[in-house]
């Protein structure tokens, strides 16, 4: 693994927990009935994605 | 012709929008740093013919590249995505042929990049000059059946108007295989 | 002095690439996309648009209560209120975005003159679609908003009064007032798409979307935003009195703003100005390439005895600057001969690029002043140097 691929690659695994996180946070939104709870956390899960897509190309994992 | 110590002879393609090279070439249009590579300017980096690359190498040059401006920021939209999709499209035709596919390719660098475009040109012109064996191969040798009329050596070329043919230093026939 | 000025500021704008295309990749850059981006934040609008037009009821007695209804008892309804809200935020950043670059970076000049055009009527439109839309919710901005456009329309001289009361649906503000507003609203989202359909019609392969990264990062912008900031109204508009203080969104209300120091026949003057300046903008320059002083290669031409009828240059046309037609008569080189189509260049889309030339493989397209020969030449020369 290069030092570039370990930087990045720790970021990816990062949010992707937090990513997770977020997902659980929808569940408990939804069934608490705080949809802005939900409506938050689906922001969070997109943010995540767009950093973890960001990161996957800056790591040399995906991408030209 | 590689002449020592000067490297590989570039032509580069340079379009009016991409890096502003006026301060590192000289007026007769060598790069001052890198006096192997000559820049020519087109209005456009999709104006280039890829028959031109091919040109380039078939009359003396050793590597020729196509700079344009980032990709997805053309000033004319899609030229820089155009001429990349055809010298990707070249390069395969290359393979057939047996020449070198490595001996053209496309930069794409913005108005103030000038490091990394002398960056990028210097590590072409560096990676050309390690590849190896004749720029084209040498033409293949006439048929040896006795025919009536002479046959034209190495098969006809299929061009509607053919390119013109200076005369090269190299020596080098320009219809070789098409 | 405004070309030098326009010189340093698309320095200004292309060095911000370097600076931006160093943390993201190239093809990451969302200073290249600024249409796309206009465009997603158009289709979040519209689509939660629809959602909450099933359920306004634009009436001086319900639209209050039915936004709240939105927002209070309609399943997600406070999410989409908010998208709503935060997307129009988001729409307006987008196009002033793509407005400055597209100015910076010259990208008007010559044949691509309607697109700025159709684009300065898009923004115009947009800050009226955001106005009306504010005044939907009928709460103490709104009903400020609709008092502070009657008093700056009915300055106009001489047809002032007539303005003011086809603004209004009446004399006075009374229950015409919000059918006229929500129309206005919904019919000037539909003028949005026939003037994109003007703002595409000169260009091939519009980027209509951001790449995935900034969707992603948009659209969880907005719901974030929703979430930690949820859209709410103002205290409902009260039919005595006019309230004073006014909750300001910059992007939209900045001309409201300004009418607390300037009186409204100035603040109309200064939009007249502004909005018939920006029009001019592209016939601003001198209108040929030589007396700007670059390149002039000429019209691209088609060699009628080589053109094929491929169509490889219209695909590639930037501009749609190249039709084809059915072939007049048959070429002179065997290819040629057997052709269907035809291709014709348009001059008045044509910017002289060249992508055309470099497209055909037949040698039927030539810039007549920067011909294959003079190119060739060129090429032989830099190798005997």
């Amino acid at each position: 693994m290069t030092d570039r691929e370990t930087r990045y690659g720790t970021w990816v695994a990062i949010l992707a927990v937090v990513s997770f996180v977020a997902v659980v946070a929808i569940a408990v939104g939804e069934f608490t009935g705080q949809r802005l709870v939900g409506g938050a956390a689906v922001g969070v899960v997109l943010l995540a994605y767009s950093f973890i897509l960001l990161f996957l190309r800056k790591g040399g994992f995906t991408g030209v | 012709m590689p002449e020592l110590g000067r490297g590989p002879r570039i032509v580069g393609f340079l379009c009016d929008f991409a890096v502003d090279a006026s301060a590192l070439t000289a007026p007769d249009g060598t790069m001052r740093q890198l006096p192997n590579v000559t820049l020519i300017k087109v209005p456009c980096s999709g104006f280039v013919r890829p028959s031109w690359l091919e040109f380039a190498l078939r009359n003396g040059a050793e590597g020729t590249f196509v700079c344009g401006c980032p990709l997805g920021d053309c000033f004319n939209r899609l030229g820089n995505n155009l001429i990349g999709d055809r010298v990707v499209q070249l390069r395969r035709r290359f393979e057939r042929q047996k020449i070198h596919p490595d001996r053209i390719a496309t930069i794409y660098f913005g108005l103030h990049d000038q490091e990394g475009f002398l960056g990028a040109v210097k590590a072409f012109s560096d990676h050309v000059a390690q590849l190896p064996g004749p720029v084209v191969p040498p033409p293949r040798p006439a048929p040896t059946r006795p025919a009536a009329g002479a046959r034209p050596p190495a098969g006809t070329a299929a061009q509607p108007a053919p390119a013109p043919e200076p005369s090269s230093e190299s020596g080098q026939t320009a219809q070789g295989e098409s | 002095m405004y070309s030098r000025a326009l010189t340093r500021l698309l320095d200004w704008t292309l060095r911000l690439d370097v600076a931006i295309n160093r943390v993201y990749p190239e093809d990451f850059n969302p200073l290249y996309y600024t249409g796309g981006l206009s465009n997603l934040f158009l289709t979040v609008l519209v689509l939660s648009g629809i959602f909450l037009f099933l359920y306004y009821i634009p009436s001086f007695n319900d639209a209050y209560i039915s936004v709240q209804f939105i927002t209070n008892q309609v399943p997600y309804g406070q999410i989409v209120r908010g998208v709503h809200r935060y997307a129009a935020d988001g729409f307006m950043i987008a196009v002033l975005l793509h407005f400055f670059r597209n100015w910076f970076t010259d990208r008007f000049q010559f044949s691509r003159d309607e697109p700025w055009i159709s684009g300065m009527m898009l923004l115009l439109f947009t800050g009226f679609l955001g106005v009306t839309g504010y005044v939907l919710v009928w709460d103490e901005r709104s009903q400020l908003l609709v008092a502070m456009t009657g008093r700056t329309l009915g300055a106009v001289p001489w047809i002032g009064g007539y303005l003011q009361s086809q603004w209004l649906g009446s004399a006075g503000v009374s229950n015409l007032l919000l059918p006229r507003m929500l129309y206005l609203h919904v019919g000037l989202a539909v003028l949005l798409y026939i003037l994109l359909w003007w703002h595409y019609v000169r260009i091939r392969h519009p980027k209509v979307w951001p790449p995935a990264v900034w969707t992603l990062f948009s659209l969880g912008l907005i719901f974030l935003l929703t979430g930690l900031v949820p859209a709410a109204s103002q205290p409902p508009a009260r039919p005595d009195a006019v309230p004073s203080s006014l909750a300001v969104d910059w992007l939209f209300l900045l001309p409201y703003v300004a009418l607390k120091v300037l009186s409204p026949l100035v603040l109309l003057a200064l939009a007249v100005v502004i909005t018939v300046y920006g029009l001019y903008i592209p016939y601003q320059l001198p209108e040929t390439p030589a007396a700007l002083g670059i390149r002039d290669s000429g019209i691209a031409q088609v060699i009628d005895a080589n053109c094929t009828g491929c169509e490889l240059c219209y695909y590639d046309c930037p501009y749609n600057a190249i039709v084809m037609v059915p072939s007049p008569h048959p070429g002179v080189t065997k290819a040629a001969q057997a052709r269907k189509l035809y291709a014709i260049v348009l001059e008045s889309r044509c910017v002289e690029c060249g992508i055309c030339v470099g497209a055909c493989p037949f040698e039927a397209l030539e810039l007549p002043r920067l011909l294959e020969s003079d190119v060739q030449q060129k090429v032989v020369q830099a190798c005997r140097s």
